[in-house]
């Protein structure tokens, strides 16, 4: 099992943050977490920290978002992964079930570890996390 | 070697044998009849022997009792004209000239011709000098031609098409009745310079018209065939399918002259053109059902997988989390309700008849509109310029067009620039007969580039603005189009947008 000490939680969706916060307090999850209502937020952030201890792990991307949605994220992201000081895991995580977005996520071979379907149980991340 | 003797002027044989020799070689039937001043009656003097052949009976015999046999020969109805232009010819001294039927004995139905040259004798005598000959066979002919002319004529009437001549060394051409009648002439046929038939032709068809016509020449195509409008003279295009072939060439080789048809397709290209807007409508609707797909798969989802995370975290939670999670189910439950209600203004849209329209005046309806929003134009300072002609009104749903103003006008004001004064106008043009409203601000500007496909889609923002909800244009969009227009939008980052609102006049 990969070490996860740092976690990026991108998605617009505030209540969604609460939630997710309390599932890893009561599966016993302790992981520090940054939470961005959208990609452009999270893609300035980590432009503005490449190396270091800043720089996430793991991250768990939402497709649909404002300003800058999750493919967008993962177009800017690939083209400055390579200068990154770590390679995060990064999954999808989204409320829509429509096969496209699904086979998208497909598309982003390497960068993309998996689709998950809202709601989010603990099931979910015990694969997420374990792995 | 000579063949010929000297002349023999003496040979022995009488003038009248040497004549009746000859005519009696002469299948018509030679005749001279003389008019008596005195007895006042036509008397027969000569007929040859031909009237064997063509009356069926011999001469002699004929002549006995003229006004029997004429009686018993000639058809009823035609005996009379006969007579009278007989006396006619005789009273005017003029070329008789007379068509009648017989009926024989063998032969039976024949059609004859009778032409003689009367003279006027000394006491007023006339004779005729003159022949009848058997035009059975021409009649025939030219009753057969006239009957397939007539199916033609019907035929092409029926099908409505018209015919063309075009003689290309006087460069002419010739048309028919029907083709003057597509023209909405008078329908008869007439000539014209070939420009005639050039300036009739739309000027958006008139490449394909020519390349149609040269590809033919230059032998592409076996046949001529080309398709395209033609103006009527009143001033109505309509759709033509015109068909023709070379029938001569000239001495280089070169088509001398064209002659084909040209039908009427007008109705067939409606027909087309509406499928094609059917097919429009169809592809938006489509687009609009994926939107209801997406609310229900996105964001009532959202919603529902909130819930669902929430209670069952909420099953194993202290008071005090507790607390804070039910003003979360608060945040969840209107988010669900504010969902439900975009997606009853959409059904609304779609549903709503659309012939609940109303003329109204454009300008009115935008001073209303910029009153209800006053507070907001003070507190942003926003310049406001309006160029719209008084009496300007269209034809409009009224609830539509509040809310199209509204949502143009509130987003201008929302996504203006901090950094200038907030400027917007608003413009009227009719372009093509289509009533135009621009809307144009000096405001941020969208990025058209990375945005242009999902500006009008559902919760699509594009400001990092706390306001942004990603309805608005959505749903005006989709209003816009249910009154059959359209929106347009250009835009430039950090300069400001202009949305061009087209709205739909079928008058």
């Amino acid at each position: 099992m990969k070490k996860i000490s740092n976690l990026f939680v991108i998605d617009d969706d505030k209540i969604y943050h609460f939630l997710l916060k309390n599932l890893f307090k009561q599966n016993g999850i302790d992981v520090a977490s940054t939470f961005f209502i959208n990609g452009h937020d999270a893609i300035e952030h980590i432009k503005t920290n490449p190396s270091g201890e800043v720089l996430p792990d793991l991250i768990l991307l939402d497709v649909n978002m404002p300003i800058m949605n999750g493919w967008q994220f993962l177009e800017e992201f690939n083209k400055i992964s390579g200068s990154l000081a770590k390679k995060p895991t990064i999954y999808m995580i989204s409320s829509s079930n429509n096969e496209v977005d699904i086979n998208k996520s497909k598309e982003f071979d390497g960068a993309v570890k998996g689709y998950f379907l809202k709601p989010i149980c603990k099931e979910d991340l015990e694969k997420i996390f374990l792995y | 070697m000579k063949v010929f003797d000297n002349p023999d002027i003496v040979d022995g044989e009488s003038l009248s044998d040497f004549y009746e020799k000859l005519l009696s070689q002469v299948p018509d039937l030679i005749f001279k009849i003389r008019w008596n001043s005195d007895s006042k009656r036509y008397a027969i003097i000569f007929l040859s022997e031909s009237i064997n052949d063509l009356l069926e009976t011999p001469s002699k015999v004929f002549i006995t009792d003229p006004t029997k046999y004429f009686r018993e020969r000639i058809f009823e109805e035609d005996l009379q004209p006969f007579i009278s232009s007989l006396e006619k010819s005789r009273k005017t001294i003029s070329q008789w000239d007379n068509i009648f039927r017989v009926n024989l004995p063998i032969k039976g139905l024949r059609w004859m011709q009778i032409t003689a040259k009367p003279e006027l004798k000394p006491h007023g005598s006339v004779s005729f000098y003159g022949r009848v000959t058997d035009i059975t066979e021409f009649k025939r002919q030219e009753q057969k031609l006239h009957l397939s002319e007539e199916r033609y004529h019907y035929a092409l009437k029926a099908a409505s098409e018209g015919i063309w001549d075009w003689d290309m060394k006087t460069n002419v051409v010739y048309l028919s009745a029907q083709l003057m009648k597509m023209l909405g002439k008078t329908e008869v046929p007439a000539y014209f310079p070939n420009t005639f038939w050039l300036s009739r032709i739309h000027p958006d068809d008139m490449e394909a018209y020519n390349k149609s016509k040269t590809d033919y020449f230059k032998k592409k195509n076996a046949t001529y065939e080309s398709i395209y409008r033609v103006v009527t003279d009143q001033g109505k295009y309509r759709w033509v399918l015109s068909r023709g072939s070379v029938v001569d060439y000239d001495a280089k080789g070169k088509p001398a002259r064209v002659i084909g048809t040209l039908k009427d397709i007008n109705l067939l290209k409606e027909k087309e053109v509406e499928l094609g807007n059917t097919i429009n409508i169809i592809v938006s609707q489509n687009n609009r059902l994926n939107n209801f797909a997406h609310i229900v798969s996105h964001n009532l989802r959202s919603h529902a997988s909130n819930l669902k995370m929430l209670l069952d975290l909420f099953k194993t939670a202290d008071a005090e989390e507790r607390e804070e999670m039910l003003e979360h189910l608060e945040a969840i439950s209107n988010g669900l309700s504010i969902t439900i209600s975009h997606l009853k203004e959409l059904v609304e849209i779609q549903t709503e008849i659309k012939n609940v329209r109303e003329q109204l005046n454009l300008r009115h309806y935008l001073k209303n509109i910029l009153n209800i929003l006053h507070n907001e134009i003070k507190k942003h300072n926003v310049d406001i310029e309006i160029n719209i002609p008084l009496d300007v009104t269209v034809n409009y749903n009224p609830a539509y067009l509040e809310s199209i103003l509204l949502n143009f006008t509130t987003n201008a004001i929302k996504y203006s620039s901090q950094e200038r004064k907030p400027m917007l106008s608003y413009d009227f043009e009719i372009i093509d007969g289509r009533k135009i409203l621009s809307i144009s601000d000096n405001g941020l500007g969208i990025d058209l580039k990375k945005h242009k496909n999902s500006l009008f889609g559902m919760y699509k923002t594009f400001h990092k603005n706390q306001n942004a909800r990603g309805i608005g244009l959505f749903i005006t969009k989709n209003q816009v189009e249910a009154m059959g227009g359209k929106i347009e939008v250009t835009s430039e980052l950090n300069k400001g947008t202009t949305f061009k609102i087209y709205f739909d006049e079928e008058d």
